[in-house]
């Protein structure tokens, strides 16, 4: 057998309370894509800083073509030809594809300038070998969708010639057509001989694309690394969570009570247009659409981010008007954003502070913030969702994604809503926090919260919803309920029927 | 666990170092060294007369620094501070002796004309969306242009005895403005570190779009905190004026520096999100000492600067290095 292109012997790490890698063994071949799975905190993340460069091991050696070396920093790392594309892309938006592609490294002529001609004929070059000759290299890269700007990185990547390439859960925020094109990207490099090692929580993209998978927990690998011809998907859950999980989907049908919110004809700009529909106590409604069909737009209203420029809500069969999200809030009305770092959480303070932002007026004792009492409801969220976390005081920061999602849903469970929004409440995080959000919202309906949820992920949808509602550019174009809804329908709404053919 | 603690300070005992990793601790070791250190080279700096005295220099960089340290917090900043306490100190010259009202009404004019002038830095910052550095540089110069044209350049004088009490007189052993900067004091820490208020200052500094999401009024309290910094400032003109019996149109110009200077050696992040109040008054301390110390060892003025410059950059240096381990 060929000498792996890069081998992990024995590495260990460690940060201050915690051992995040325990003597880890890992090795990677050309021309192979190797899965990396593991809940969040397993260690995937820090495996790969130590791949890149951007930490040191603290004992452990790294072989590259069988011979031992160090990769001080990450510059260094790519000149070893090791790149990596993480699941938050890094691209400045105002400057060129071109410019991106080229950043650090821009092609100069003999007078030390930028030779711009030769910078965006390798940048075409470039794309054309990832099959995206559409992408106009002069244009900046705002206003990309993220399937492109994706495309960008990889090709930022193999313009530092990488051969080994890390792609850090690449499908998080692509739609179906992206991903399909990423995986035939994906098989090109390896056909070429690229070593691509793939993390993703997504367990059929494992069986899809990858040649051998390896399973981290607790900072170890666990077992050895398998053909993925030889396993299948219960196994590796079961090696990822060291438990086998019931079910993913344990929604039980729901026995929807009296109408607590309902909508008529809001309309926002262009991305809210003449939306209806009600929603019940103790049911869950998804509401499903491509990225940018205006769903998480929807919300935004409904909280009053965006206040409504016409139309009518109703809370509880009364007309009310909501304009800021404080007055959504009093109408009892919670919002979990889709992204918990930049919407959700103040990620320098504490899982305390973060828990009762939205309810501190209640926890004020002459106007002064009462400190048991913080603690006392934060510990009640802590333990009822089962926040891992060493200390209410321990930075949100420094928690996993699954637990910082469900700091998230705590700060809002804390305000006591009767509607829940959800925007993509599992997203980016792994299988087993998955499950227990899964648990929550379904034990949540059963105490009588009607709950709206925002999935682009088909199976959570059919899984968890009552009912589904289908958004296409800023209108709800159908609902279907449990019994009648199937992916192919919810699809096929979503894209408009003309549409379905051209895919 | 393990980990490697291969830092520069290993030497240092333990308790020393967890001292160190806060800011604030590194201002309280270098107050000590500077207290010591003055001391040694001048007789007359360490006693209690100086020290006293010195307070009385200090309080109006003081009352501005503490809704400063608020604003800096949130992640915003107020450039327009000095402005506004020579347009306060003008109109309370202006309103006693031309329009000849009385010297109580004319303090209520002096502190109103503060309220006035932060409050539209408030409009312009959180309702209009001005970026803070832009609107309070824009109306750090109208503020000074007001007080120009107002004073027409003169400066009012003559105010009866009485009135230098606020400025000049003493509460028991006390200076008068010390006995209301520490009253100030302690209520801008509890404000900032024990009430929801406070706890939204932080949360708007760390992330304003999660805390907008999260129901926090972030207009109103932004709004409120450049309206309390005018407020200050007024108050700080009112001192001032008692102090120095008499308002002039360039007072207090540049202020706004030394009262920046104050808040960030004192640990406040210049890009919001952390700080405190004990913070700022260890910074306020250590440059009030700094300065009056090398002036009675007779070190020149212009020395002075730079010493201050420097010991705000070792400050901030120390404090990273012990913090990145």
């Amino acid at each position: 057998m060929a000498v792996p292109i890069i081998e992990l012997r024995e590495i260990s790490k460690a940060f201050p309370g915690v051992q995040a890698l325990d003597r880890v063994s890992f090795e990677v071949r050309e021309g192979e894509v190797h899965a990396l799975l593991g809940e969040n905190g397993a260690g995937k993340s820090t495996l790969i800083k130590i791949l890149t460069g951007a930490h040191q091991p603290d004992s452990g050696t790294i072989l590259l073509r069988g011979q031992p070396i160090t990769i001080p920093d990450t510059r260094q790392g790519l000149k070893l030809g090791i790149a990596a594309i993480y699941q938050e892309l890094s691209l400045y938006p105002d400057l060129t594809v071109a410019e991106n592609i080229f950043m650090g490294h821009q092609p100069s002529n003999r007078f030390g300038m930028v030779d711009w001609r030769q910078m965006q004929q390798r940048a075409r070059a470039l794309l054309h070998e990832l099959d995206a000759d559409d992408l106009d290299v002069t244009r900046p890269v705002r206003g990309l969708s993220v399937g492109n700007q994706q495309r960008v990185e990889i090709a930022k990547a193999l313009s530092h010639d990488a051969r080994i390439l890390i792609m850090d859960e690449p499908t998080a925020a692509l739609t179906q057509h992206d991903v399909e094109r990423l995986f035939e990207i994906v098989r090109r490099l390896r056909a070429r001989g690229v070593a691509i090692i793939y993390i993703t929580h997504r367990l059929e993209e494992v069986f899809l694309l990858a040649d051998r998978v390896t399973v981290l927990r607790d900072g170890r690998v666990v077992g050895t690394t398998l053909e993925v011809s030889q396993t299948n998907q219960a196994e590796l859950v079961k090696m990822m969570v060291g438990r086998t999980l019931d079910t993913l989907f344990p929604k039980d049908p729901a026995i929807p009570g009296e109408v607590v919110l309902e909508v008529r004809n809001l309309s926002y700009g262009r991305t809210t247009r003449n939306v209806s529909f009600t929603l019940r106590r103790g049911e869950i409604v998804g509401l499903a659409g491509l990225v940018g069909a205006g769903r998480s737009e929807l919300a935004q209203v409904l909280f009053g981010i965006t206040p409504a420029q016409s139309g009518t809500i109703l809370v509880e069969g009364k007309e009310v008007r909501i304009r800021n999200p404080r007055e959504a809030m009093a109408l009892g009305i919670a919002y979990v954003p889709e992204d918990r770092k930049l919407q959700g959480l103040l990620l320098p303070m504490s899982v305390r502070e973060n828990t009762t932002l939205a309810v501190l007026r209640q926890l004020l004792r002459y106007g002064f913030v009462d400190h048991h009492a913080e603690s006392r409801l934060t510990q009640e969220y802590v333990d009822r969702l089962q926040i891992r976390t060493p200390s209410l005081m321990q930075q949100v920061a420094n928690l996993s994604g699954g637990n910082q999602q469900k700091v998230v849903l705590a700060k809002w469970l804390a305000a006591k809503p009767r509607v829940l929004i959800l925007d993509e409440p599992t997203r980016g995080i792994d299988v087993g926090a998955k499950a227990e959000i899964h648990r929550l919202m379904n034990a949540l309906a059963h105490q009588g919260m009607a709950i709206l949820m925002i999935s682009s992920e088909l199976p959570e949808v059919m899984g968890m919803s009552d009912r589904i509602l289908v958004m296409r550019q800023g209108s709800i174009v159908a609902e279907l309920d449990r019994q009648s809804a199937s992916q192919e329908a919810v699809i096929a709404a979503a894209m408009g029927a003309s549409e379905l053919h051209l895919v | 666990m393990t980990s490697k603690t291969s830092s520069a300070v290993t030497f240092l005992p333990s308790r020393l170092q967890s001292m160190l990793r806060t800011q604030e601790g590194v201002l309280l070791v270098l107050l000590v060294v500077i207290v010591v250190a003055l001391s040694l080279l001048s007789d007359r700096f360490l006693t209690v007369n100086n020290l006293l005295n010195q307070t009385r220099l200090l309080t109006e960089t003081a009352l501005l620094a503490l809704p400063m340290t608020l604003i800096i917090i949130s992640g915003g900043i107020d450039l327009s501070v000095g402005s506004m306490l020579a347009w306060s100190a003008v109109m309370l010259g202006f309103s006693w002796q031309l329009l000849g009202l009385p010297l109580p009404l004319a303090v209520l004019v002096c502190l109103l004309t503060g309220v006035v002038g932060g409050a539209i830095n408030g409009l312009l910052i959180a309702y209009v969306r001005v970026p803070p550095l832009i609107a309070t540089l824009a109306t750090l110069a109208i503020y000074r242009g007001f007080s120009f044209g107002i004073s027409q350049a003169r400066s009012a004088r003559g105010f009866p005895e009485e009135f230098a009490f606020w400025g000049q007189g003493q509460i028991g052993p006390f200076p008068t403005q010390f006995v209301i900067l520490a009253a100030l004091i302690v209520a801008a820490h509890l404000l900032l570190s024990r009430t929801g208020f406070g706890r939204w200052v932080y949360a708007i500094g760390n992330n304003e779009l999660a805390a907008r999401y999260s129901g926090i009024p972030v207009e109103r309290v932004k709004f409120t905190l450049y309206t309390l910094s005018g407020l200050m400032a007024g108050l700080a003109a009112f001192i001032f004026t008692s102090r120095v019996t008499t308002t002039r149109a360039d007072a207090a110009t540049g202020l706004e520096l030394d009262v920046i200077a104050a808040v960030v050696l004192g640990g406040t992040s210049i890009f919001g999100g952390s700080g405190s109040i004990i913070g700022t008054v260890l910074g306020l301390v250590i440059i009030t000492l700094l300065r009056n110390g090398l002036l009675l060892t007779g070190v020149k003025g212009d020395a002075t600067f730079m010493v201050i410059g420097i010991v705000l950059i070792l400050a901030v240096l120390v404090n990273n290095l012990v913090r990145r381990r």
